[in-house]
């Protein structure tokens, strides 16, 4: 019993991570309209960059640390919008999507490139979580649950009280019309990518927190949210939010029954379930 | 000598890898980011049939035919779905075969790989040697090129190509979009398959970790960089990159640097990707008649 429950609690720990990546790519496929397979990447360097601040010879602490790492990844976001997805607002599907793999492999080897493939992690000492009701909780995982509170909290604000929310929603709606009632879309674009950006970096530092950092992490991820997004509706922002928890609950529960070697699997699973058993849910939400 | 046949042969076998996926992504407009699993599939079963003293023609029919019926498989709940969505699909996939390969111990033995796969014995002809194995995949990279050929030059290719360039209007003239659709897939998945045979048996010694997306990314690029939707564009696009590949891994570098090596040879292919997307998406080769190239052609 204590044992489903802690698997209970880990599944949505894990949620909260893979929702904020969900939303992330949501957002960017509302306002522009594709899938970006370099979203993975965005959250392999949002925990790549808190490593490099908080190792030698930068140091810093991770409280100081993870507010630059998240205005790092943020200039990242921006920058392949700039430099690779605006000269293709224009272009087809495909060469869109191929250059979004693209970008998405050179970022990964990128990383590969200065820390190596090996598994790494942020050097804090393993603690002992403090245990209610037979369940442990450790701090990091606290923290985990306090900052997504926090981000989907903000982000509600933002998309609905604020008018960058509001005209985020309608360039979502349709392009040409936020532009024909004057909507600055340019400006909504790269805003969208802000918000996905800090969206990705935060849920990457939080997942390395709980678990560890490897350049491959942004592959798997993706899927995942991928996966989260395809069960919440593309598109839709709070359907992704429980997407995400269903897909880490899933994958908690699932390894009780199945080998841990396929965890990662067990969202590609959903996924196709989802599609062979109710292919019409998505074909309502593409509209 | 015996560089320029190594060099000869993976190339052959690239060729054959590329003009599968140019059938899916060039000509009938498949995302399909997963294709090194079909190629993984077939290594993997030819290789564990021989291995088991299955004779070659029979684990070699095995293995397209697993690699066909995994295509079909899969293609079933994925390709109702739109472009980007397939191309997760595919890419998730590509990536739990590896999984497969790696997890299931007792079948492939895991991480540590297959070891000593034999050459292959066809009609009791042994392919041992380098200029043997070369003339081996040269006839199989010709029949390859062959049968794609005629099946693109068909009223089937055609319409292929018309659900390509406007899947409603195909819809509208009565082809059923979804069936042509698996069956290209499947086609794909089955060269992809003999590919992945000719280079397991080739390269002798087969682990997971050989079927990553680096693989995928590479035959993209062949496709890509030589002109997708064109009958030789994958040859080009395969002789290039694989003269690059294959040439750096002869370069006598210190071993330290050997670590950087890697992952900066996978940068300039990611990166190649996205100048070419850029700059020049329709490759080295343009395709005839495509409504896109016309157009900018005649500057309308």
């Amino acid at each position: 019993m204590e044992f489903l429950l802690q698997s209970i609690l880990n599944g949505i720990l894990a949620g909260c991570i893979y929702a904020l990546f969900a939303m992330g790519l949501t957002l960017i496929y509302g306002v522009l309209n594709f899938v970006n397979f370099a979203h993975g990447e965005l959250i392999m360097w949002g925990a790549y960059f808190l490593y490099l601040l908080m190792e030698k010879p930068i140091g810093l602490p991770l409280f100081l640390a993870f507010i630059p790492a998240l205005f790092f990844t943020m200039i990242l976001g921006l920058g392949t919008d700039r430099f690779i997805f605006k000269p293709l607002r224009q272009a087809n599907r495909l060469t869109l999507l191929i250059a979004s793999l693209g970008l998405s492999f050179l970022l990964r080897n990128g990383a590969q490139f200065f820390w190596g493939a090996e598994i790494r992690t942020y050097g804090f000492e393993i603690k002992r979580g403090m245990r209610f009701w037979g369940v442990s909780i450790t701090s990091n995982q606290v923290a985990i649950i306090i900052a997504s509170v926090i981000c989907i909290a903000l982000l509600y604000l933002l998309f609905y009280k604020s008018r960058l929310g509001k005209s985020m929603r309608a360039v979502s709606d349709s392009l040409e019309l936020a532009r024909v009632v004057g909507i600055n879309s340019r400006r909504t674009i790269q805003f969208t990518w802000v918000i996905a950006s800090i969206l990705a970096g935060l849920g990457g530092i939080l997942l390395a927190l709980d678990t560890n950092l490897q350049p491959g992490m942004g592959l798997i991820n993706l899927v995942k949210a991928f996966a989260a997004t395809l069960l919440g509706g593309v598109g839709n922002l709070w359907g992704a939010l429980l997407g995400g928890i269903v897909i880490g609950l899933a994958e908690n529960l699932g390894v009780l029954v199945i080998s841990p070697g396929y965890k990662d699997a067990i969202a590609f699973g959903i996924m196709v379930l989802m599609l062979l058993v109710k292919p019409s849910v998505l074909f309502r939400n593409q509209e | 000598m015996d560089l320029f046949l190594h060099l000869c042969i993976m190339i052959l076998i690239y060729i054959i890898f590329a003009l599968s996926l140019n059938l899916e992504v060039g000509y009938t407009g498949l995302f399909n980011f997963g294709h090194v699993a079909f190629f993984g599939i077939g290594a993997y079963a030819s290789a564990l049939l021989t291995l088991h003293h299955v004779p070659f023609e029979l684990s070699l029919l095995i293995a397209l035919a697993m690699a066909g019926s995994w295509g079909f498989l899969l293609s079933l709940p994925s390709l109702r779905l739109r472009g980007d969505y397939f191309g997760i699909a595919t890419l998730g996939f590509g990536e739990i075969i590896r999984m497969i390969f790696q997890n299931e111990v007792w079948l492939t033995k895991g991480p540590m790989g297959l070891p000593g796969i034999s050459k292959p014995i066809l009609f009791s002809y042994r392919f041992a040697t380098l200029p043997q194995y070369f003339l081996l995949a040269l006839g199989f990279a010709i029949i390859t090129f062959l049968i794609l050929r005629i099946i693109l030059r068909s009223p089937f290719g055609r319409v292929l190509r018309a659900i390509r360039e406007d899947e409603v209007a195909t819809e509208a003239l009565g082809k059923n979009v979804f069936r042509f659709r698996i069956k290209s897939f499947v086609i794909g998945s089955f060269f992809a398959g003999l590919a992945g045979t000719l280079w397991g048996h080739y390269i002798t010694f087969i682990s997971p970790g050989d079927f990553t997306l680096l693989e995928t990314i590479l035959v993209l690029l062949i496709i890509v960089l030589g002109g997708k939707g064109t009958e030789w564009g994958p040859v080009i696009g395969a002789v290039l990159l694989i003269f690059f590949q294959e040439s750096l891994r002869f370069l006598r570098l210190p071993a330290e640097y050997t670590r950087y090596l890697a992952p900066l040879q996978q940068m300039i292919f990611g990166g190649l990707l996205v100048l070419l997307m850029i700059f020049r998406p329709e490759g080295i080769i343009k395709e005839k008649g495509k409504v896109e190239n016309v157009r900018s052609e005649t500057g309308q």
